[in-house]
């Protein structure tokens, strides 16, 4: 049992306190880790990194040597990053960079350190904030309610299948397609399966999450061609297991559901805004008046919500 | 007799149970306002209560009630009605996943559409849903009578023991192991007394009724296939 979460304003707003709400309302769904994936103004130029190492007292070694793959990729930090410590071993650490030449060749250079030091997510708007602890405390402790931004995701997490550790929390950046997150509610069956295609084809894996999977998935499908529309509804007959996720990119999100209708998600829309939640108490606590929530509860669904004008069909 | 109302809100469960556990004592009629879809209100109420909820509802609502009235204004998360031996739940719209799951007696009574697994492993009582019951609904039902007025969606009335789905409208698709039968003359008049106080009886409609063919109540592994049809 995990909960998931999904917000879209009109405009730049308080994205980052409403999905707090939104993830504390389904705390009780899972409070080991909770994350956020939220989406900023986007940047034209530039990546903004979020990113974990597992040794605080290490933070310049790791430094150096991450700045030295950026260096060798043509590019650098554009900003000093700004690192995040408390009691516990791991840090966290925000970075802008400027563009590498080649965004697929440096991740894969950078995943060369993530035995200590990982990225976690990369995009020209996309930033993931994930931690141990409550919606609340990883809030708090990240200061997500000051985040402003168009759209997000929040995820609470119940592990199941692997680890509880801080990276192994929710949303996962689909690696390394720049500007994509997933969240997921469910268990892969064929996990191994697929994991093992896919790193065939040069695709890394940093944790033992399923949902990490079908991240990367979905977004290889449609770097085949496919529309995000259509990479949803193949993933529903191609992934084994049951699952409700929801994917977001710079223009929105889409969500699919399995065959066997097993995991909820629930919706309002109202005005060019959407609140989409495991639990309808959850969207509830951001529309707390007469609104029509529409129930996602049949199996083999599929949908997708754009941002303001941003079409999702493309 | 005075109405007792009670405000949910963002307030522990716990202690609007409380609230709610004493009103019931009092005997008068109950109203539970600003529900915020919340779970759980109303569950293993006791007979005799006569009680509603504005708005809407989460999981869980009128779980175990054995006996009690129950009115919920709009929808209701999943498993409404969950266990329950006796009693009358009326959901005004929607009625999510699991509508009257394992429950052994009274009746619910849906006025919009019922989510996936309506009545799933339910061993009695009676489940009316005016619209459309939907996905797998009736799975593993072991006794009492689904009845949808608006059709079925996929998979209906899939692996039944000995309960019953009666329908009326489009079926999307039949789940596996289902014998749809021509109903008689007596049946059709025990549903419609089912639904005569509901207001519901129309004597035009063209029923089907679903029982078990009963060929998988014994694993046999020549019917592997049909299991794999879910």
């Amino acid at each position: 049992m995990c909960g998931i979460a999904g917000r879209i304003l009109q405009a730049p707003g308080a994205v980052g306190a409403d999905l707090v709400d939104l993830m504390d309302a389904q705390s009780h769904r899972g409070a080991d880790s909770t994350g956020f994936a939220i989406y900023g103004t986007p940047r034209d130029t530039g990546y903004v990194l979020r990113g974990m190492g597992f040794d605080k007292t290490k933070i310049d070694s790791d430094m150096d040597d991450f700045r030295a793959t950026l260096k060798d990729h043509g590019a650098d930090l554009l900003e000093d990053p700004d690192f995040l410590t408390d009691n516990a071993d791991h840090y966290g650490v925000r970075m802008v960079i400027s563009d590498p030449e080649d965004l697929g060749q440096w991740v894969a250079d950078a995943d060369t350190l993530t035995d200590r030091f990982e990225v976690q997510s990369c995009g020209r708007s996309l930033e993931i904030i994930k931690d141990t602890g409550d919606a609340a405390q990883v809030a708090d402790k990240h200061g997500v309610r000051e985040l402003i931004g168009t759209h997000g995701l929040g995820h609470a997490r119940l592990a199941t299948e692997s680890s509880v550790l801080p990276n192994a929390s929710h949303p996962f950046w689909a690696r390394p397609f720049s500007d994509v997150a997933i969240v997921h509610n469910g268990q892969i069956t064929d996990y191994f399966t697929w994991r093992e295609k896919l790193e065939r084809q040069g695709y890394q894996f940093l944790t033992g999450n399923d949902s990490e999977l079908i991240a990367v998935w979905v977004s290889d499908q449609i770097k085949q061609g496919l529309t995000l529309q259509q990479a949803l509804k193949k993933s529903i007959t191609s992934i084994d297991g049951v699952f409700t996720y929801m994917i977001a990119n710079t223009d929105g999100i889409g969500f699919a559901k399995d065959r066997f209708a097993m995991k909820p998600i629930v919706a309002i829309e109202e005005n060019g805004e959407l609140a989409a939640a495991t639990e309808e108490q959850a969207v509830r606590r951001i529309y707390t008046g007469e609104s029509v929530v529409v129930n996602y509860d049949g199996p083999s669904l599929t949908g997708l919500w754009g941002v303001g004008n941003r079409s999702m069909a493309a | 007799m005075s109405e007792i109302v009670i405000d949910v809100g963002q307030r522990p469960i716990r202690e609007v149970h409380e609230e709610l556990k004493a009103a019931c004592q009092t005997g008068n009629k109950i109203r539970v306002v600003n529900t915020l879809s919340r779970h759980n209100l109303g569950v293993g109420l006791p007979p005799g209560v006569d009680i509603s909820f504005e708005g809407s509802v989460g999981y869980y609502c009128g779980g175990l009630n054995t006996g009690a009235t129950i009115d919920v204004e709009r929808n209701a998360g999943w498993a409404v009605g969950e266990g329950m031996s006796q009693g009358h739940i009326t959901v005004g719209g929607y009625a999510g996943m699991s509508c009257g799951a394992a429950m052994t007696g009274g009746t619910i009574h849906v006025k919009g559409d019922a989510g996936p697994r309506c009545g799933v492993s339910m061993k009695g009582g009676n489940i009316i849903v005016e619209g459309k019951i939907g996905y797998q609904s009736g799975f593993m039902s072991h006794a009492g009578k689904i009845i949808a007025l608006g059709g079925a969606g996929e998979s209906c009335a899939d692996a039944l023991w000995e309960g019953e789905v009666w329908v009326a409208g489009e079926i999307d698709s039949l789940g596996v192991d289902v014998d749809v039968v021509e109903p008689t003359a007596e049946e059709v008049a025990e549903v419609d007394a089912i639904l005569e106080p509901l207001g519901l009886v129309d004597t035009s409609r063209e029923w089907r009724k679903m029982v078990s063919g009963q060929r998988l109540w014994y694993f046999e592994s020549r019917d592997a296939s049909a299991w794999l049809m879910i």
